[in-house]
């Protein structure tokens, strides 16, 4: 058990969904918008990164994809985040007026059409096979250190950088007039402001960050392809901001610490068959459930719990 | 000088009929009640007037500025403030919190709540609000969550709530209901102090004995229109009132 | 020609929907969220019908009947002891939890299943030509099995007292609660219908293919495109939309590629809730913000 490596991979894999996470507890935890569809985000960060750094298909090999531009790493980066605000603003604008259950499964449908692109059109990264040995940025540039490591860094750096930004925002006013919205949209209207703007600045400005994660994200595995990037994504950030409870911030940071850690633990056990990773795999899946299940019932959510925003004192 | 303006505004649903052809006028600075049996359209009325529904014709105006058509936020930013029958809040907000949230303020701006550059404003404001919650008598629940006051408390919050957005004109939908006596009469010294002050005010009750001592002037409706106006004594005493109230009374105090 | 076959094809497709989404609108409908765990409901009855006939040799019938009353009976319990508890929290928190739920069931059912491909040990029957157009047997029976599924479920909420304890549940639960009904065991009822519903969908997708333990995530999403469609909490509605979505389906086989027959369903969801997000049968207020 190299508990070195371990620990670089937790860390590495808590930032970049601790990023996602994030991202979910401002539209959920705070703005009260059930958004079923966040892999979407995280997904078109990490294609659009490839799509913009790959080098361009070879004519000997069995590729399919069209797209290569073999553009440098830094590209590809505001690349993914630019796909993300597109993503959103394609997928957030028609939803402005929806609520509740009906804006879940929106979400959720666009975020399945979106997967279900990227199975079926080969020509886009080829299709379920992906696109595998994708080269990791800044290697040569990084290589004085382990590169794992320079990656776990990295990646925290930027989910240090997203988590201030987040809680400056969730401290002020801002998080005061989301969270208002949260509660009563109605009522928020009626004192002269547009929820909708909210709505639409709160999709439009958290999702680049999400797909900024994965961009990094492929940076980390160095494959690409769609059984990756399904609803799983999605419903896992889910149960880790559900766990970390309160809707805060730091509860969602807390909750997906907890998640990964679950995961890396069982996926380092050793296990003698395949079949017997298999069950351990499949016992996981249903243990998460468990604990969505439980900790939601007995852990209220942020609209059940202290309001984390401190008011200044005149 | 009429400060709104219903001309002709008609309203369905499905077949019915709930607003039909309803017209009066709205003197600025005036306290003026809206009655009529129920599903005489009155909530209905609110409902236009703030935008939430929109009238299948005739025309709303405030300050000769038209509202309808327009998004019930942009017509709340033009001076229309209301409350709703059962009060309407942040729950999870404290009091303060809720009337803070009620004005607009810098940092309800992305960059700017990022950068922190409201703070001095939000001080003012803070300020501001522990004013307004003083004049309803919330300044003790100032920290206090929502959620954790009575329904006459709830009340009172929301109509600081409106207050303090400094409205023209202010809509209240059965202000009374659920609220004790005493905070009734506090209720009322309220809105007489707001209508000396300038408030123009509207207010919906079933409650007859309450609003035909608080306001001037009163709008009864009947079927969606208006059947007939006058002031407090001569609608006490109209015959066609009682009549259309006969058997479906409203809730003398 | 094309076209008369898919067609034929859609009026499967239809059956095995209207089954699959029925079970799924009436606790719409009833108590008031979306039940993500329905698909995961059916991939239990199914497995359990597999393991049952397969297995252990049970007769097809036998099997099947035993894993839809399981069935019927693991929703009932999940409701009691997962949902009830938490129905003051609301329907969005009780659609989160239904995905815990779903989660949970699936990891059970596939850790015990494991990977792999299962089929059921039924006769094979070949496929009728009727007028040039091919058809297979046990679309027929899936169609029947439809019809009759869908006016059981209608005789049963307009006939039967515990029916129409159900319905008026569904229009106001406290009213009802205080008029005398009793609205636990109403509620007990509706579960398990619900339950035996998506145990014959389960079943009906071991007759119509093959098994992976992933089918049930992709069935969740058509389902939820036919309620969509439907307009939530609309019942009478779901017979229509199972076979409007159907028709979409497998008509647009025509056009694109097999493996975009889901997405036609995704893009319908879309569609409708953009443009009349209360479906065919609802209405506009309980939608928009």
């Amino acid at each position: 058990m190299n508990w070195v490596q371990l620990a670089i991979t937790v860390v590495t894999v808590v930032s970049i969904l601790g990023v996602v996470t994030l991202v979910l507890n401002m539209q959920y935890g705070h703005a009260g918008l059930i958004n079923f569809g966040v892999v979407a985000y995280f997904a078109a960060g990490a294609y659009t990164y490839v799509l913009l750094t790959q080098s361009p298909p070879s004519e000997t090999s069995l590729d399919q994809y069209v797209i290569g531009l073999n553009l440098p790493p830094w590209v590809g980066f505001i690349g993914a985040a630019l796909a993300g605000l597109v993503f959103a603003a394609i997928t957030g604008w028609p939803t402005l007026r929806l609520r509740g259950e009906y804006l879940a499964l929106t979400t959720f449908a666009f975020a399945e059409v979106f997967h279900s692109f990227t199975i079926n059109e080969q020509r886009f990264a080829n299709g379920t096979r992906g696109l595998v040995g994708v080269p990791r940025p800044y290697r040569e540039e990084l290589s004085f250190l382990d590169y794992d490591l320079a990656l776990a860094l990295a990646a925290l750096l930027f989910l240090i950088i997203v988590y201030i930004i987040f809680e400056r925002m969730v401290r002020s006013p801002y998080g005061r007039a989301l969270e208002a919205m949260r509660d009563d949209e109605l009522a928020l209207i009626t004192t002269g402001k547009r929820s909708s703007r909210f709505r639409l600045e709160v999709f439009l400005f958290t999702a680049p960050f999400a797909a900024l994660a994965g961009a990094i994200y492929v940076a980390y595995t160095t494959l690409v392809i769609p059984d990756l990037f399904t609803a799983e994504v999605t419903f896992v950030v889910w149960i880790a901001l559900v766990l970390g409870g309160e809707g805060s911030n730091r509860g969602a940071l807390l909750g997906i610490t907890l998640v990964v850690l679950f995961e890396e633990l069982i996926r380092a056990i050793p296990f003698d068959t395949i079949r017997a990773a298999q069950i351990a795999a499949s016992l996981e899946v249903a243990a998460l459930g468990v604990l969505l299940i439980v900790f939601l019932r007995w852990q209220p959510f942020a609209s059940l719990t202290k309001s984390t925003r401190k008011v200044a004192r005149s | 000088m009429t400060l709104l303006e219903i001309s002709d505004v008609s309203k369905s649903f499905g077949g019915l009929k709930a607003v039909n052809r309803c017209a009066f006028g709205v003197e600025q600075g005036s306290l003026m009640g809206l009655i009529g049996p129920n599903g005489a359209g009155k909530s209905t009325l609110f409902n236009l007037i703030s935008g939430l529904y929109e009238p299948e014709s005739g025309s709303i105006r405030l300050d000769d500025e038209e509202l309808v058509g327009r998004r019930p936020a942009d017509i709340a930013s033009l001076g229309v403030g209301r409350t709703f029958q059962t009060p309407r809040s942040f729950p999870t907000l404290s009091c303060l919190e809720n009337l803070l949230a009620s004005v607009p303020s810098s940092g309800e701006q992305l960059v700017p709540s990022i950068f922190g550059t409201y703070r001095a404003e939000e001080r003012t404001a803070v300020k501001n609000a522990r004013e307004h919650l003083k004049q309803v008598g919330l300044e003790a629940r100032a920290d206090d969550r929502a959620d954790e006051l009575s329904g006459g408390e709830l009340r009172m919050l929301e109509v600081a709530r409106q207050l303090i957005r400094r409205p023209k004109i202010l809509l209240l939908d059965e202000p009374t209901a659920g609220v004790t006596p005493t905070l009734q009469t506090h209720l009322a010294e309220t809105l007489k102090g707001l209508r000396d002050r300038g408030l123009t005010i509207i207010v919906v009750e079933h409650n007859l004995a309450f609003l035909l001592n608080l306001v001037e002037h009163v709008v009864v409706m009947v079927h969606g229109s208006v059947l007939t106006q006058g002031d407090p004594d001569a609608i006490r005493s109209d015959p066609e009132v009682v009549n259309a109230y006969l058997g479906r009374r409203g809730s003398d105090a | 020609m094309r076209v008369a076959q898919l067609l034929v094809l859609a009026l499967g497709t239809g059956a095995f929907l209207l089954i699959a989404t029925l079970g799924f609108a009436l606790i719409r409908r009833v108590e008031g969220f979306l039940n993500i765990a329905h698909a995961e409901l059916m991939s239990l009855a199914a497995f359990a019908t597999w393991y049952f006939n397969a297995s252990l040799g049970w007769h097809f019938f036998l099997a099947a009947a035993v894993a839809i009353a399981i069935t019927a009976v693991v929703a009932l319990v999940i409701a009691r002891l997962i949902y009830d508890p938490i129905k003051h929290l609301g329907p969005p928190i009780l659609l989160i939890s239904s995905v815990g739920v779903a989660f949970l069931i699936h990891g059970i059912v596939s850790a015990v299943i494991g990977v792999g491909i299962r089929s059921f040990e039924i006769p094979r029957l070949d496929a009728w030509t009727v007028g040039g157009l091919l058809v297979t047997p046990y679309r027929i029976v899936l169609l029947l099995l439809a019809v009759v599924a869908s006016v059981a479920l209608a005789l049963f909420l307009t006939q039967t007292r515990t029916g129409k304890s159900i319905r008026a549940m569904a229009i106001n639960r406290e009213l009802a609660g205080s008029r005398g009904i009793n609205v636990t065991k109403a509620s007990r009822a509706t579960w398990l219908a619900s339950g035996v519903l998506a145990g014959l969908g389960g079943v009906a997708l071991g007759v119509l293919g093959t098994l992976t333990t992933d089918i049930a995530f992709q069935q969740i999403l058509v389902i939820l495109a036919v309620a969509i469609v439907a307009g939530l909490g609309s019942l009478y509605g779901v017979i229509a939309a199972a076979f409007i979505v159907a028709f979409a389906m497998d008509l647009s086989l025509l056009v694109l590629p097999g493996g975009y027959r889901p997405v036609v369903a995704f893009a319908i969801v879309i569609v409708v809730l953009l443009i009349r997000p209360q479906g065919v049968a609802g209405s506009r207020e309980e939608v928009t913000a």
